[in-house]
């Protein structure tokens, strides 16, 4: 039997006209001409439902300037998955290695436009400085009042360096934290305001120039949390500290989705 | 004998949505550039599209401040994440929705942990707000825009026909358009919209209408 003309099932779907007994036996018996009515007719509802979308009011100006803060921020470093991308953009067309290695060269090719101007970097500046100063007051420091559940007390020990943590991505702005590098070769994490995830957080350090990061642990539910480091560790090259969301999905690798970031100093 | 009718003529001739922007270059330009790290054209993107992934947001999360947060990361992850945006396969407009779609749902879920936690302290049943879906939502910013795109001829026809529920017949009349000349506008209207709902609508694709695989 032939199909129902498209003119007839639009009219039919947007009930402009009845289907006389010939169409109905029709779509008593037709899959794709029923089909076809039912999603004209969802798309007129839709449709019917656009009219208070006329006038849809700007988003106010702090979200824009909230854009460019984190485009900003996230092109100082290049995010995981961006390297993720650019490696395996490498495996299929070898593109230059410029791409891989982070800093301004990573934005290569990317045309600036006013709004995105790079900024100098006085971020980078003002951290060194806190973190100077951060030594030059703490220089010595109690560790961790720890509340049972840590390891074992320490004594007072050196920071090496340290690193204050903060929001990366789309991770609530809130969530922040600091980690230190103590003589004992111990990394301190203290961590707030983390958002909920369904896994578990996990700690990373990662050197900005090859993104090549290995593992440190995971936190566990304290604010607090002291991990081990490998005694051989290169800080100068592994210099950031990454607290990423990770799932129970027999994936040992970094998720991509980094929570907190800071770079050591000291 | 149109002037006798009773229904006087609509001054509908303003672009249906605010998605909308007057002189602009076509679409697909403006989805190359962005791909291409165009800073320029990702402030067009969120000149032209931050309305609709506000609306998005702001329909689906109760707290005004999460609807910015997320239309923010919305356009932060877009930027960032541009190099995976393939305009074959839908628009600039559909990429983002999806992209803010799946945050709101992030948070949706987010919420809906905390309240049961709350819930199970307080041993009170959950009367979450239940907002408008999230799908629906993008589906009507989709068909929205597409309805924006089309010809004046076709959009106004159809305008007349979803918001004044008119009839082809009445629509004519008052518009002193044939009736034959209506059903077909109407017609390709509507096969417009249908199209461009099956490629960026968030329901009809492959991910359904379930909350799995956003994370």
């Amino acid at each position: 039997m032939q199909h129902l003309d498209h003119e007839r099932l639009v009219f039919l779907a947007l009930g402009e006209s009845e289907a006389d007994n010939g169409e109905s036996t029709h779509l008593d018996t037709c899959e794709p001409c029923r089909h076809e009515i039912a999603t004209l007719r969802h798309v007129a509802g839709l449709g019917a439902g656009t009219q208070d979308l006329r006038d849809l009011p700007d988003p106010p100006e702090h979200v824009w300037q909230g854009i460019v803060a984190e485009i900003r921020a996230a092109e100082e470093l290049p995010s995981i998955a961006e390297q993720r991308r650019a490696t395996s953009a490498v495996e299929r067309a070898a593109p230059p290695v410029e791409v891989l290695t982070g800093g301004p060269s990573s934005t290569a090719g990317v045309k600036k436009g006013p709004f995105l101007a790079r900024v100098p970097r006085w971020a980078a500046t003002v951290g060194t400085a806190v973190a100077a100063a951060v030594l030059g007051v703490v220089g010595t420091l109690a560790v961790l009042n720890v509340t049972g559940t840590g390891p074992e007390p320490e004594p007072q020990r050196e920071v090496l360096a340290s690193a204050p943590l903060s929001a990366y991505g789309s991770t609530p702005p809130e969530a922040n934290g600091e980690a230190r590098v103590f003589d004992n070769g111990r990394l301190h994490l203290h961590v707030a305001n983390l958002p909920d995830v369904s896994g578990y957080y996990e700690v990373w350090l990662i050197n900005p120039g090859t993104m090549e990061m290995f593992s440190v642990g995971v936190l566990g539910g304290a604010d607090d949390e002291l991990l081990p480091l490998p005694p051989n560790v290169d800080l100068e090259a592994y210099s950031v500290v990454d607290v990423s969301a990770e799932a129970y999905d027999n994936n040992t690798a970094h998720s991509g989705d980094s929570l907190l970031r800071g770079t050591l100093t000291g | 004998m149109g002037a006798t009718v009773g229904h006087a003529p609509r001054k509908s001739s303003r672009p249906v949505t605010g998605l909308r922007q007057a002189p602009d270059p076509p679409d697909d330009d403006l989805a190359a550039r962005f791909r291409d790290g165009d800073e320029q054209a990702l402030r067009e993107a969120y000149d032209r599209y931050g309305r609709a992934v506000l609306h998005l947001a702001g329909s689906t999360l109760a707290n005004r401040s999460d609807a910015e947060d997320v239309t923010q990361a919305t356009f932060v992850a877009a930027w960032l994440g541009r190099e995976t945006f393939d305009p074959a396969k839908g628009s600039l407009l559909g990429w983002l929705l999806g992209i803010g779609r799946r945050k709101v749902i992030d948070r949706l879920r987010a919420s809906a942990r905390e309240s049961r936690v709350v819930e199970t302290v307080r041993q009170l049943p959950d009367p979450a707000p239940a907002g408008p879906n999230p799908d629906t939502v993008v589906d009507r910013l989709v068909v929205a825009d597409e309805l924006a795109r089309l010809p004046e001829d076709q959009r106004r026809m159809l305008e007349l026909a979803f918001f004044d529920d008119l009839t082809h017949q009445q629509i004519s009349t008052v518009t002193g358009v044939p009736l034959g000349t209506v059903k077909s506008h109407i017609r390709r209207g509507m096969q417009s919209l249908k199209r461009r709902w099956e490629v960026d609508g968030a329901a009809p694709g492959p991910r359904a209408a379930g909350l799995s695989g956003t994370r």
